[in-house]
């Protein structure tokens, strides 16, 4: 429960910093994805079922901020929460680069649902320059950002959860 | 298997729940409940959009760089308080000079009425062209209202809630404008490219049309009041075998750099399609 507790203004702070901060920092037209990167880093914590939620929590704060159809931007981050979670137990789970490998396919997949919404509701929208100068910049950014969001994910889960220790 | 199974539930009920409230946001059942949640949202967002701009101009604006320098010379013996105290007042400062400057505006035209409202946001989606302002319904802002600054046009209200609205763009792909060029007394429709530029067309190939000349809202299709100054004309695309001409323009607004707008409050337009977002 108290991780909700801390999910919901986080989230809420999140979606208010992507809408007012990161609007003027733009790589061409893209930029870091704030609750994208909190959903993704706290799955990969081991927290996938959560994740979910806050993907759902943090989509819906997204949407109320956008022009977006309420709801779309919340299907599109618990899609990607679970595509995520599918990563769980794998060989790979442990690896170092992990996070940018998930964070890789998350972004792309985030905003691919995104364009997908925008085509949905009839506006014109053109894919290549879609992917030049929104999706692979703000992949990039996210990629960026995905190792010390992934840290702080971490970090939080140890704070929230400590790990039990057999004396 | 036992969770992944689970987790594959778990999205399915959550996909589900947020099909249902796009569902319910689609049929307009939501608005009372996103206009409750906004009103907290706004007051964050004002708190930290008003944050941003001071920092910005103190980081961006090589006048205020240099003064600063002056300024933190000459108040290096003086508390973090004092200093707070002085950052906030040149915000203040700005922005009387930003409503000095649409008082001057909202002056020179007398036949409109104008209120005020702050920048607060821009569209989280990097594929929609809008901004938030901090006042809304509560104010008297209605959808279609046009939202301009003493430089001219930015767009129009969209989507209304009690303490924020917003404006689409009229660089949004899906913003469309009659405009009228100045010199040339000829009509055209202002068609915003989705790689962000400006173009006017639909513009009469007889008509002579000059770099540098002034392109302002025609009034047709009752969307936007007559004489609003749009852009200048940048370049001419005319080519004999079309039916038309088409020019590329600067527009008036720096639309990166918008921190108050002024909205046309006695301007009624004709309704919005439905269609729009």
């Amino acid at each position: 429960m108290i991780v909700y507790l801390i999910a919901v203004p986080l989230l809420a702070l999140l979606a208010v910093i992507q809408s007012t901060i990161l609007s003027h920092l733009e790589l061409f037209e893209g930029r870091p994805d704030l609750i994208l990167l909190a959903v993704v880093g706290w799955s990969l914590a081991g927290r996938a079922e959560e994740a979910m939620v806050w993907g759902m929590i943090g989509g819906l704060f997204l949407d109320l901020l956008s022009g977006l159809p309420f709801g779309s931007s919340a299907i599109a981050l618990i899609l990607v929460a679970f595509l995520v979670s599918l990563s769980e137990g794998r060989f790979w789970e442990a690896h170092l680069l992990m996070p940018l490998g998930v964070t890789l396919v998350a972004s792309l997949t985030f905003h691919i649902l995104g364009m997908g919404a925008v085509l949905l509701t009839g506006r014109a929208l053109d894919p290549s320059l879609a992917l030049t100068r929104v999706i692979l910049p703000s992949t990039f950014l996210n990629l960026v950002l995905a190792l010390p969001t992934s840290q702080l994910a971490e970090g939080l889960r140890d704070r929230l959860f400590p790990p039990e220790v057999e004396i | 298997m036992r969770r992944s199974t689970s987790q594959a539930i778990i999205a399915v009920t959550l996909i589900l729940l947020a099909t249902g409230l796009l569902v319910l946001s689609l049929s307009g059942h939501l608005a009372p409940l996103q206009g409750l949640i906004l009103h907290p949202l706004s007051g964050v967002q004002s708190w930290i959009a008003l944050r941003v701009a001071a920092t910005r101009e103190l980081l961006f604006s090589p006048r205020d760089i240099a003064s600063l320098r002056e300024e933190i010379a000459r108040l290096e013996s003086e508390v973090t308080r004092l200093q707070q105290e002085i950052i906030s007042l040149r915000e203040q400062a700005a922005e009387a000079e930003i409503l000095a400057a649409l008082l001057d505006y909202a002056r020179a035209q007398p036949e409109s009425s104008y209120k005020a409202a702050n920048v607060i946001g821009q569209d989280v989606s990097p594929f929609l062209r809008s901004i938030w302002i901090n006042a809304g319904s509560d104010t008297g802002f209605s959808r279609g209202m046009p939202v301009i600054t003493q430089r001219g046009l930015v767009g129009r209200i969209v989507e209304v809630f009690p303490t924020m609205a917003r404006v689409q763009l009229i660089t949004d792909p899906e913003a469309s404008v009659n405009v009228k060029l100045q010199q040339s007394r000829t009509d055209g429709l202002l068609a915003p490219q989705l790689n962000g530029e400006l173009w006017v067309d639909l513009i009469d190939q007889t008509a002579t049309v000059s770099q540098g000349e002034l392109v302002l809202t025609s009034g047709l299709g009752g969307k936007y009041p007559t004489d609003i100054p749009v852009g200048q004309i940048l370049n001419v695309r005319r080519r004999d075998y079309e039916l038309f001409q088409q020019a590329v323009i600067q527009p008036s607004v720096d639309f990166d750099d918008i921190d108050i707008v002024l909205v046309i409050t006695n301007f009624h337009p004709l309704p919005l399609e439905h269609s729009a977002p």
